[in-house]
């Protein structure tokens, strides 16, 4: 039996009830899950919050499955609408005021840049700074510079303008640097 | 910091356009005048190369994978839905 016929018949004997069935399918897929949600999403506990409700969502709507499909892709929809819960709330969030010169004086602009830029190269210390932004700043820091998504295929996601994304990515990279600096002078 | 007017921009006009120039974006008209002005105002060529270096250092980061805690986490949540 190939693996997605093997999945679909879990998610079959799932939709009947059959709870060990589906403990094998989450144990199957989870992995994967995972990784499209970490994509989808700002940070770690926002995709574990997701997974958990993805496969919830799952066991309870194992019945809408049709025993012709791909299980996997159906799991997927619910994982995507999951995530899309995660970031709706914050599309509508307004930009910040404070001017760009202000935000890069923080950021080291004119200052030592070079040490941020060093702090950056060390691996723990760069997660740890992106852990301190705010949701909004790490959802786009994630997503394009991290994932690689391009500003346009995540302003559309968001639905919102593309430019405005752009400068969202901007603002949080300068953030980024700003707690970098904070790190530097701190630590 | 100090604005400079070098290559027809001030410094904050390079700032604005310091995330295209970096991702390769910006049109060919700005593109010109940017670099003409990172030319000549060390400050805002120090400032764009490390941002430039965070920029790619992100794009190096490995990305976690599940992991058993995590998984155990979820069946443990599971466990708790009828």
């Amino acid at each position: 039996m190939s693996d997605t016929a093997a999945e679909r018949a879990l998610l079959c004997r799932a939709a009947a009830g059959d709870r060990e069935a589906f403990d094998a399918f989450v144990h199957t897929t989870a992995p994967s899950v995972w990784t499209v949600l970490r994509r989808l999403t700002a940070t770690e506990s926002s995709a574990e919050d997701a997974l958990q409700e993805t496969f919830i969502s799952a066991w309870r709507g194992a019945s809408s499955f049709r025993p012709d499909g791909n299980a996997r892709s159906w799991l997927y929809g619910i994982a995507r609408r999951q995530a899309a819960r995660t970031w709706r709330r914050r599309a509508g969030e307004p930009l910040d005021s404070e001017p760009l010169s202000e935000l890069a004086d923080r950021a080291g602009w004119g200052a030592d840049p070079e040490s941020i830029a060093s702090r950056a190269e060390d691996r723990a210390v760069l997660l740890h700074a992106i852990s301190t932004l705010s949701d909004a700043d790490q959802l786009v820091l994630t997503r394009c510079d991290l994932e690689g998504d391009t500003p346009t295929e995540l302003a559309q996601e968001l639905d919102i303008a593309p430019g405005t994304l752009r400068v969202r990515l901007h603002r949080a990279r300068l953030r980024l640097m700003a707690a970098l600096k904070s790190e530097v002078t701190h630590g | 910091m100090a604005e400079r007017h070098v290559g027809g921009l001030w410094c904050h006009e390079v700032l604005e356009h310091l995330d295209a120039f970096v991702d390769g974006t910006l049109q060919p008209e700005p593109l010109a005048s940017v670099r003409d002005h990172v030319a000549e105002c060390s400050e805002c060529a120090s400032f764009g190369a490390a941002y430039a270096r965070l920029v790619t250092a992100l794009r190096t980061s490995p990305e976690a994978a599940l992991g058993e805690a995590r998984l155990q986490r979820l069946t443990a949540r599971l466990a708790q839905v009828d």
